[in-house]
């Protein structure tokens, strides 16, 4: 017994290859170490958006946690943000309503009881299941049906299946698209365009904004953005999706099949040039053409003047941050910096990064917050000056941190030039 | 409406209560979850866990694991993790999906200690039942399986049952409970699972009594004593201390028709306080487990926030003693003594106690 944490480098994951990965770095081969570095794994509902608090994402719903208590204990750090007062109700399950299956005929009478509870009417109902049900196969849409009868109002359902989260459809993928289900074909106007993808709006002065008014867009919709019912329902009037988060695309896919509205996904990326190429292609397909010079050249100056003042740097960069470990690494060692350590789950998306971090820092190494050992990990082995993501601040806790976790979207050159802002906050 | 939660958030549920029991204990413990029990556990009912890493941890149950009944990988997943980490035992803690699937622990138990050679405990929570009964599951798993020998007793040593965070609300709840016990006069405190290990387990039979500040801890006491004729008493000096800092504090209870809210040990120890100094009736209620053997006539058994509020509406009590979560469904005209239970709001106690005057302005 060693009594340390299992690490590889990037150079021999590189040279391993994608089909090769070590189990250890693999999490359902085994127990899933349960810290503080990742708690959003176990429970994203813990922090950030989990399943709860995504599927309050409809302006004036609230939610029916249908479950055992269990399921819903932590429910009371959310609602005790103020936004979510009022929002959240339970319909405790015992063991006879797992038997018998009870509860679902419960369910419409206590929609209508919340319902009338409520000052004002909700918009929309969502009723959150749990693995229990999924293990029974519940049909919830019927349930759903059966309770929008009785109140006369919409009601969803939302899966919180946490045993399929590694499945083609885990619940985060689900959510969303529950929460574009209620949208109902509307014509079309050129001049309106979706972003999908969080739950939290983008920065302010993101320059997507900027570059789509440019091109004659007059009316960007985001779901959290949306100040009533009403106006979420505009989204189905959008010309194309911007799909700004993988676990979007089914619901950008029902876009398309449902509301005949395509999409185009983009990447949330560190690297200039990689951000330029992607608006180019974007523009491209669009058959349009920007000037994002203004965005790139402040966002180079932004690494610029960081590098001339702290080049010898040297990053330990996590997972828990609103970007790819992996990504964010390189485009960090491209600028010139060390990055002596990742937290990150490998998956064929990033495995590209991997390779070309392997070009430039073989030695990097890359742990698996998930694994066992990584109970023993003890940061005074390796060097890091300045760490990114939660988790890496939890494992280097005396070294300056930036959570980067903001529920707020930092995306492209914007969130890059933020990025080394914040970044000179933490060190100064 | 049974079942049906408007003004409160579930409470703290049996796995967490089992967590609690045996976190201190350098075991591994496992969560048979697929994730987010776990996550609720340490991220929300073990206050201990960001002061200190912890072998715990989520089987990561997947739809399949579940469907195929595959327990096997879960040894296997057990049998890697006890190559690579230190512990004296392992432990495997129930949740709603393998109560779903009628898991068979005995077997796990059995499978799992064929493959690796360390003790293995098995509670069988389901996530539906609530942390005072999946702590009581605990102590008698742990004690059963490791307070063997019949040891000689020493004179001056105590054993105390039932002392977890969510019992007692109070991460220092172990040094406290010494501290007051040895002033009583104790040389040797044991707070098992806060502040005494396994080692404290193993040799409970050579304690002069024990000390039940719980419920939970009342069945493990029990079983000591029909095992070792080691005799119990049961009260909470946590909270009878509590109650006279209260009464220093200003707040006057003379006369008042109280009701007293927590823990059925500690709200009970309060009324023998409160009695003291003067009350009026005192009645008791529990959200959690009601041991009849530690009840009085009258005392109640909270089962829905209906019940509650229909108890508000009857007007029978001055003054409400418990968690301040409960205040939405007290009414204006009663006043309130805020209690903390982190069973209930997930709060700890911290000394200081709000009261919330009346709509009268009388305070008291």
């Amino acid at each position: 017994m060693s009594n340390k944490p299992v690490f590889y480098t990037v150079s021999e994951l590189s040279a391993r290859g994608m089909d090769n990965i070590p189990s250890e770095m693999i999490s359902n081969t085994h127990l899933i170490y349960s810290s503080p570095a990742a708690l959003a794994f176990n429970s994203p509902g813990a922090e950030g958006f989990g399943v709860k608090r995504a599927g309050l994402a409809i302006p004036d719903s609230v939610m029916l946690i249908v479950a055992p208590g269990c399921c819903g204990r932590n429910t009371s750090l959310i609602s005790s943000m103020p936004q979510y007062r009022n929002r959240f109700f339970y319909l405790m399950m015992d063991e006879t309503d797992i038997v018998t299956g009870r509860h679902l005929k419960k369910i419409p009478k206590a929609v209508e009881e919340v319902c009338s509870s409520l000052e004002k009417k909700p918009s929309v109902v969502m009723i959150c299941i749990t693995c229990v049900d999924a293990l029974l196969g519940t049909d919830m849409e019927r349930v759903c049906r059966k309770a929008e009868e009785r109140v006369n109002l919409p009601v969803r359902p939302c899966y919180m299946y946490a045993l399929t989260r590694e499945g083609r459809k885990p619940p985060m993928v689900h959510v969303r698209q529950s929460l574009y289900s209620l949208l109902k074909p509307s014509r079309k106007k050129g001049n309106v365009v979706n972003l999908l993808g969080f739950f939290a709006h983008l920065e302010d002065d993101c320059e997507l904004y900027d570059l789509l008014h440019s091109i004659g867009v007059k009316t960007i919709h985001e779901l959290s953005r949306c100040r009533d019912y009403e106006e979420y329902l505009t989204m189905s009037q959008a010309n194309f999706n911007l799909v700004l988060h993988p676990e979007a695309r089914f619901a950008a896919s029902d876009f398309e099949k449902r509301l005949n509205i395509p999409s185009i996904e983009l990447t949330r990326l560190y690297q200039i040039d990689k951000i330029q190429n992607q608006y180019r292609a974007l523009c491209s397909a669009l058959g349009v053409s920007w000037d994002d010079t203004k965005y790139r050249e402040e966002a180079e100056n932004a690494v610029r003047s960081f590098y001339e003042k702290h080049g010898s740097l040297t990053f330990a960069v996590g997972e828990c941050m609103n970007g790819d470990a992996f990504e964010l690494s390189l485009a960090l060692l491209r600028y010139g910096f060390q990055v002596s350590e990742i937290y990150g789950t490998i998956t064929a998306e990033n495995f590209i990064y991997l390779k070309k971090i392997a070009e430039l820092s073989g030695n990097t190494r890359v742990y698996s917050n998930l694994e066992p050992t990584m109970l023993y990990y003890d940061c005074s082995e390796t060097t890091a000056d300045v760490t990114i993501g939660k988790d890496a601040g939890y494992y280097h806790a005396g070294c300056p941190n930036l959570p980067w976790n903001r529920d707020i979207q930092p995306y492209g050159y914007k969130g890059l030039t933020q990025l080394f802002r914040e970044l000179e906050e933490v060190l100064s | 409406m049974k079942g049906l939660r408007k003004y409160l958030t579930p409470f703290a549920p049996d796995q967490s209560g089992a967590v609690s029991v045996l976190y201190e204990l350098g075991g591994i413990l496992i969560i048979c979850d697929a994730g987010g029990c776990a996550g609720n556990i340490c991220g929300f009912d073990e206050p201990r866990w960001t002061d200190h890493a912890s072998a715990i941890f989520s089987a990561g149950l997947r739809d399949m694991d579940a469907i195929m009944g595959r327990d096997d990988r879960l040894v296997e997943k057990l049998a890697d993790a006890t190559s690579k980490l230190e512990a004296n035992f392992a432990a495997v803690i129930g949740t709603p999906v393998p109560s779903v699937i009628a898991t068979d622990y005995h077997g796990l138990k059995r499978m799992a200690e064929r493959k690796v050679k360390m003790p293995i405990l098995t509670v069988d929570t389901t996530g539906m039942e609530l942390y005072d009964r999946g702590a009581e599951k605990a102590y008698e798993e742990l004690f059963r399986r490791f307070t063997e020998e019949t040891l000689p007793v020493e004179k001056g040593r105590i054993g105390v049952l039932g002392v977890n965070p969510l019992d007692l609300s109070d991460r220092k709840a172990g040094e406290k409970l010494v501290e007051i016990l040895k002033k009583e006069g104790w040389n040797q405190v044991d707070c098992y699972g806060m502040g005494a290990g396994l080692d404290r387990i193993a040799a409970a039979s050579a304690a002069e009594k024990n000390l039940v500040v719980s419920p939970s801890g009342l069945k493990t006491a029990q079983y000591l004593q029909k095992k070792f004729g080691t005799p119990f008493e049961v009260r909470n000096p946590l909270a009878a201390e509590d109650c006279r800092k209260w009464a220093e504090a200003g707040i006057d209870f003379s006369g008042k028709r109280i009701l007293v809210v927590g823990q059925q040990v500690s709200a009970e120890t309060i009324r023998q306080v409160l009695e003291k100094l003067g009350s009026g009736l005192v009645t008791t209620a529990t959200w959690f487990m009601k041991k009849e053997e530690l009840s009085r006539e009258g005392d109640i058994r909270l089962l829905e926030e209906d019940q509650f509020e229909e108890l508000m509406r009857q007007g029978h009590f001055d003054m409400i003693i418990g968690d301040s979560d409960l205040w939405p469904m007290v009414p204006d005209t009663v006043e309130t003594v805020d209690m903390p239970q982190f069973s209930i709001s997930g709060k700890l106690a911290d000394g200081k106690y709000a009261v919330r005057p009346t709509a009268e302005g009388t305070r008291r």
